[in-house]
């Protein structure tokens, strides 16, 4: 958690160890206090400052430094991150990503210094503000380590008074960084930070309850799991602000993220779609030719060019698709940018057909769910994020074969069996109660082995 | 609905942008709720001098949706239109009063529009809505049977409240009208609390006025606009939009979904408008948008002729607009 105020209650009292102080370079009487009280304390600072703050935490035996990076510097970063670790070998150098959103599911009404602006629109599902596209973009970009990031607070709704994070905020945005595997540092806003240290009873409840969230992704020892996915986007400009990519998620279909250097055969295993941003150069092409004729789909957006799938005959699909059939796959050409991601993430389900989709939910409009597997390809586990901050019963078909569903969530534990049905290669159950974060442990007597049950380990 | 003083000890989790309670202001206070139902986010804001009060009046209305919900939802396997479309195949069927209050006024619809919008449509609804999923357009033979189970006519009505079915496989959906109903009950609602300005949104398609903000005459609602170039607008005072539109084309294919279908032909309804209704309530407007986008501008404005006190807008991707003006005025702005 990122901590600001000089006072500051004990570790064993928030029930978090690791502190996170921004270090301006001066002498903060926090950091003193924060190692008293039994933090292990990182600096938190941009770039320019890394080598201070590693000389800084290093005198002062701290934990470690995070940097605090914008993206306009990552070339800078690839080569002052192995200098400074060399450097420091003591000290933790963990790389920032800040610019993730609040998670939250929003409205339609933009409020603002107290007026309303209303736009009418056919019924919309809920918008789902999450940071998976985030985390899979750091994950392309520094495949060695556990996506690190940030958020703001949301500002206020209401013009007329300050809206401050709630328990549901807190534990939300807590559970999403737990379920898709990353870590958050969670700035505690100030007059909470204030309440605690002044030991206020209403803000240790709240506390209490943002712990136990937070407990039910702490101390983890199993297996470690990759998120699985079979759906690949590439593009050679990663933008977390991507829509196209922010979709997917909505939509619950699992990618993974590519630069078009890693159009490789072994990148692409186990992969069904793969969705193309950039312009393919003449490998590339030939790789998603390869890609495409073993049966996949393939789909080339605004990249207009010669390719080798083009020996095909072209048959327009409608006004701005042409489709070629390459094998027993199929390659498709959108001819301008993605108009509504909306529709483009329901064409990709569509593009899966009823075989292919690693996971589907319903009444889960407001729910993110997060496959992961481990290197053999076999799903082993859900994580669920409820954006609503509401039991649900969500309906889930979880594509393979399972004898035993076990459900965990941190209002009743580890681990209840849910009823389960199989049905086409699928395993179909319902979660009675999904509130805010839940898990679901598949359990087989034999190790799947069959195709359809494998997914690709990212 | 009365507004107890004090929310039951069962709160609906509700999302409120005024953290904390008790405040007060000689000036009205804006507070903010939303909260996931009816598979979308509905959103009130209220102005209130207690901010207490105003979250109070806002629980309760949240409440007063989920309970309507309850009532006609068709996803909910208890809900009383769920049960209704298992057993009232030639049986009179009893419902509560608003599930027949909200069939009864879907078939005058059905019957006003001529049977463009019909309540019974669920049936075929089902079967474009799989192949909306990704599963293939559905058969001739599908499509011939599923038309057979449709037909509001053979829904026989029994004051005060029973409900017959004269086919065997005809099931209702209030899809076209619940969100509607379920916005003026609200209103009614925050009214009993003592909250006169408000705004209440179901997903954006409905949206009901209540009074007007302080200082201004009205709540100003921009209107949809598929061109970009139009910007309709309307100053709502104690009245109620809604909006429809066809749910975009693939992008990829040709493929023919869409999430309203067309009761004449069966399948998913082809057309680039989208249209925004005002009327004096949301079940009005409600049922008026999906059937005015069902009949297009030329029979929609026919139709508008014999409803007194409703506007409405057709507006195309090509910023194309026909209008029609029986209540509040619709402006048309100009993007910058």
């Amino acid at each position: 958690m990122e901590w600001t105020n000089p006072a500051l209650p004990a570790a064993r009292e928030l029930g978090f160890g690791d502190l996170v102080v921004p270090w301006n370079g001066a002498n903060s009487p926090l950091i003193a206090s924060a190692l008293t009280q039994g933090y292990r304390v990182y600096l938190e600072v941009p770039l320019e400052r890394a080598s201070a703050a590693a000389r800084e935490a290093s005198r002062r035996r701290l934990q470690g430094v995070i940097l605090n990076i914008q993206p306009s510097q990552r070339e800078e970063l690839e080569k002052a991150l192995p200098r400074l670790r060399s450097a420091n070998p003591k000290l933790r150098v963990l790389v920032l990503d800040g610019n993730g959103k609040q998670p939250e599911m929003r409205g339609s009404l933009v409020i603002k210094r107290d007026t309303v602006l209303e736009v009418s629109s056919p019924t919309a599902q809920p918008w789902i503000d999450t940071n998976l596209a985030l985390i899979r973009i750091e994950e392309r970009l520094h495949p060695a380590e556990r996506p690190l990031y940030t958020f703001a607070w949301t500002p206020s709704e209401s013009g007329q008074q300050e809206r401050r994070a709630t328990v549901a905020d807190y534990s939300l945005a807590i559970a999403e960084a737990g379920a898709f595997h990353a870590d958050l540092i969670l700035k505690v806003d100030e007059h909470l930070q204030k309440s605690l240290s002044e030991h206020d009873a209403e803000a240790g409840k709240l506390w209490g309850e943002v712990l136990s969230c937070a407990k039910f992704y702490m101390g983890k020892t199993a297996r470690p799991l990759q998120a699985a996915a079979n759906v690949a986007v590439v593009a050679d400009d990663l933008d977390p602000g991507d829509e196209v990519m922010n979709l997917l998620a909505r939509h619950n279909i699992p990618f993974k993220v590519l630069v078009p250097a890693d159009l490789k055969e072994s990148k692409l295993e186990g992969i069904d779609v793969v969705a193309v941003f950039a312009k393919p150069d003449k490998d590339a092409a030939e790789r998603l030719t390869t890609f495409a004729t073993g049966g996949r789909t393939v789909v080339v957006v605004d990249a207009h060019g010669s390719y080798p799938w083009q020996k095909s005959p072209a048959v327009p699909r409608n006004e701005h698709t042409v489709a070629y059939a390459v094998g027993s796959g199929t390659v498709l050409e959108l001819g301008e940018p993605v108009s509504d991601p909306e529709t483009f993430a329901q064409d990709i389900r569509r593009l899966l057909g009823k075989q292919n989709p690693l996971l589907t939910l319903w009444n889960g409009l407001t729910v993110i769910a997060v496959p992961y597997g481990e290197h053999d390809g076999s799903v082993k586990l859900v994580e669920f994020v409820n954006y609503a901050g509401e039991p649900v019963r969500v309906q889930v078909q979880v594509r393979g074969s399972w004898s035993t569903i076990g459900y965990e969530s941190p209002e009743h534990g580890c681990c209840q069996t849910l009823k389960r049905e199989e049905r086409n290669g699928f395993t179909e159950f319902v979660i009675p109660d999904l509130r805010i974060a839940g898990r679901v442990h598949l359990e087989t007597e034999q190790p799947a082995t069959s195709k359809d049950n494998r997914v690709q380990p990212r | 609905m009365r507004c107890a003083k004090r929310v039951a000890i069962a709160m609906i989790p509700v999302f409120f942008s005024l953290w904390g309670s008790g405040q007060k202001s000689d000036t009205p206070l804006l507070v903010h709720g939303k909260k996931y139902v009816m598979g979308t986010v509905f959103e009130i804001v209220a102005y209130d001098k207690s901010s207490e009060h105003a979250s109070m009046a806002i629980e309760k209305a949240f409440q007063e949706i989920v309970r309507v919900d309850d009532l006609l939802s068709n996803y909910k396997a208890e809900s009383a239109l769920s049960k209704l479309n298992r057993s009232a195949h030639f049986h009179a069927q009893e419902v509560p009063p608003d599930v027949y209050r909200v069939i009864e006024t879907s078939v005058e619809f059905s019957r006003l529009s001529k049977g463009k919008f019909d309540v019974s449509v669920a049936p075929l609804v089902n079967l474009w809505k799989a192949a909306l999923s990704g599963e293939a357009a559905p058969s001739a033979a599908q499509e011939e049977k599923a038309r057979g189970c449709v037909g509001y006519e053979k829904i026989e009505l029994t004051p005060p409240d029973r409900i017959t079915f004269h086919s065997d496989c005809m099931q209702l959906d209030l899809g076209a009208i619940g969100k509607g109903y379920a916005v003026d009950r609200a209103a009614a609602t925050l009214q009993s609390c003592g909250i006169h300005d408000a705004l209440i949104n179901a997903g954006g398609s409905t949206m009901v006025a209540m009074g007007s903000p302080p200082g201004q005459t009205a709540w100003l609602v921009h209107l949809r606009d598929p061109s970009g170039k139009v910007d309709p607008q309307v100053m709502l005072k104690d009245e109620s939009v809604s909006t429809s539109e066809q749910t975009p084309a693939s992008l990829l294919d040709d493929h023919a979904g869409g999430h309203i279908i067309d009761p004449d032909s069966g399948r998913p309804l082809k057309t680039q408008f989208a249209v925004s209704v005002i009327a004096n309530t949301g079940t009005l407007s409600d049922a008026l948008s999906t059937t005015l986008l069902l009949l297009g501008p030329e029979e929609g404005k026919g139709l508008l002729n014999r409803i007194p006190g409703v506007s409405a807008i057709w507006v195309s991707p090509q910023a194309q607009t026909e209008t029609v003006t029986r209540g509040p005025r619709i402006l048309l702005g100009a993007r910058s």
